[in-house]
């Protein structure tokens, strides 16, 4: 069996390769825009001159293997450069924006876990009755609407029964924090939706799995309680594949969330992502695509470390 | 009796449920896409001034929108692209997949760990950021939507052809084969692809409606089908607007677009459900 220490460093060494690769994806796409990238920023009216000027101040004079190992010292120092449409470095504005996205992934997440884990328990109490059924289907339904539809349809719901919650108004953290949590309460649930979904379904069928392991026939035959056996036994045997949905889920959640970022007109790295494509603003468009990808990667690795404490099994595979 | 159940054309119930289900769901979508290659109740984007934001009433049963634009003959017309994009994207994305995963899966080693890295690098990307970039570089227009989410969803397929092809490799026919002489190339085509299909079938499904989930999203943004085509994520996009005095707007649209992925979600849950059962 590989040691503790030997799975660490080989899942570290897979990491800093994957960065790597993703950084050459991010910097190659970036690289082969037709034609000339600091033409192409500037639009056909620019003049010949700013043009040149441009394209040094963004080194494009330089061969492609200095531009690109610059470009990744400077992610490495969370310092990308400048951007170009906003006149301001490129990190400052990603960390401006951070509380929205952030946001919105934290509390997506909890109301995931919060509403998925007792459904799931209570649906695989009883299998193929009626309450499991209802909640299968409700669950395929949420699953396959998008998460801008759900705001969408939240925002219809939510404004014509309650007008509880007002929409399009941004409350910064740092001006009142409850009125911060409420106005992200909204977009967060619309992300959560399908992950909603999506949870309960692989929590229910695992325990549903794990139910007919034959420690729990044992524990049952030792006198333990149904309940005991479900949270002793049951569910930290399910939680094993739970981290690795739940980094899947994550992710999910951060991608949809740039989304609805923009149905609830909430200044967050969606809106900067939108913007910085239509002002053609490379510099800041491939900061937040790496940075973006590199906080998945995160994910996974400590997902990847977490159910190898969890379950010394998966270190054999 | 029993065996003779166990035919063929057996099917659990609850697979005929799924199947059912999808299929009419996905039905209504493809008819009306059908119909509306001959015949739309209006022209799609035929303005009519006199006939702003109308609520459903029988010339218009669907409503109508700010420009007076017959909603039901612009859904019609959107299914279209929602159909045409997912079903080239996808296939594209095969294409790719299995180009990649069989080799990878067939010989392992470096050139599997290579693909793979590769692979894996791309699925860090959340969903539809990669799509987004491929958009922003090279211009929005629906081929370059296609050719975004074909290879943002090659890694799936890559994923199931590889662990697909590890299993099937070790097979006695296959080593057989080998034996005989047949080259690498043709096993993989003749002898491995056939017996994956199984497997691709049920992620191609569900690839559909996840692109579908995607392109929405991207022509929601604006990034995707451009006006004045209609597609159901523009409409839903446009519709914000009048979301207090014409929910007809949004309704409508996101119903055919929900209908239309969760159709595809019930028969990719039905091929699952029979496959895993062994159902033959």
């Amino acid at each position: 069996m590989q040691s503790k220490a030997g799975y660490l460093i080989g899942k570290t060494v897979e990491l800093i390769l994957t960065l790597l690769v993703v950084s050459l994806l991010v910097f190659a796409a970036f690289s082969i825009i037709p034609g000339d990238t600091a033409r192409v920023m500037l639009g056909p009216d620019a003049s010949e001159s700013q043009v040149e000027l441009l394209r040094a101040e963004m080194g494009l004079d330089k061969p492609l293997a200095t531009r690109y190992l610059t470009w990744l010292a400077s992610l490495i120092t969370f310092d990308p450069g400048k951007s170009y449409a906003y006149n301001v470095s490129v990190g400052e504005l990603i960390a401006q924006r951070l509380p929205v996205t952030i946001g919105m992934s934290v509390i997506a997440m909890i109301m995931v876990i919060i509403i998925s884990y007792p459904l799931a328990v209570l649906s695989a109490r009883k299998p193929g009755r009626l309450g499991d059924q209802v909640c299968s289907v409700i669950g395929h339904v949420l699953f396959a609407i998008p998460p801008y539809v759900a705001s969408l349809l939240l925002i219809l719901l939510a404004g014509s029964i309650f007008s509880l919650l007002t929409v399009g108004n941004y409350v910064r953290p740092s001006d009142d924090f409850a009125g911060y949590i409420a106005c992200l309460l909204l977009p967060s649930f619309a992300v959560a939706l399908p992950k909603i979904a999506m949870s309960f379904k692989f929590l229910r069928s695992s325990i549903i799995e794990q139910k007919t392991a034959d420690y729990v026939r044992t524990s049952k035959s030792h006198g333990l309680s149904d309940l005991k056996i479900l949270i002793r036994h049951v569910l930290p045997n399910s939680n094993v594949s739970s981290i690795t949905i739940i980094s899947i889920i994550l992710s999910d959640i951060l991608g949809g969330s740039l989304i609805v970022e923009q149905v609830f007109n909430l200044p967050g790295l969606g809106r900067l992502l939108l913007s910085a494509i239509s002002r053609r603003d490379f510099p800041l468009l491939s900061g937040i695509v790496f940075y973006l990808a590199f906080v998945t990667v995160l994910l996974y690795f400590i997902s990847d470390i977490a159910s190898s404490l969890a379950d010394p099994r998966i270190r054999l595979k | 009796m029993a065996s003779a159940k166990r035919n063929k054309t057996y099917r659990s119930p609850e697979a005929s449920a799924f199947y059912t289900a999808g299929l009419i769901l996905l039905g209504i979508v493809v008819i009306a896409f059908i119909i509306s290659l001959f015949w739309t109740p209006f022209a799609p984007d035929a303005t009519d001034a006199s006939s702003k934001l109308l609520a459903p009433c029988l010339r218009h049963p669907f409503g109508t929108d700010n420009f007076g634009r017959d909603v039901l003959s612009r859904v019609m017309s959107a299914s279209k692209y929602t159909i045409f994009i997912s079903i080239a994207g996808v296939a594209i994305a095969l294409i790719l997949g299995t180009a990649a995963g069989i080799p990878a899966g067939y010989y392992g080693g470096l050139a599997d760990r290579g693909i793979m890295l590769l692979n894996n690098s791309i699925m860090c990307f959340p969903g539809i950021l990669l799509a987004l970039v491929a958009v922003a570089v090279f211009g929005a227009s629906v081929t370059n939507v296609i050719w975004a989410l074909g290879l943002v969803f090659a890694p799936t397929f890559a994923r199931v052809c590889r662990v697909g092809t590890m299993e099937i490799k070790e097979l006695d026919y296959i080593t057989h084969a080998r034996v005989m002489g047949v080259r690498p190339g043709r096993i993989m085509t003749l002898h491995i692809f056939p017996n994956l299909i199984p497997q691709l079938l049920p992620a191609t499904v569900i690839g559909l409606a996840n692109m579908t989930l995607f392109e929405s999203g991207m022509s929601y943004l604006g990034l995707g089908v451009q006006p004045p085509d209609a597609s159901f994520g523009k409409m839903l996009a446009d519709a914000q607007a009048y979301i207090r005095v014409a929910p007809w707007l949004i309704i409508f649209p996101a119903l055919m677009l929900v209908f239309y992925i969760l159709g595809l979600y019930f028969i990719s849950e039905g091929l699952r459900v029979s496959l895993s059962k062994g159902g033959k």
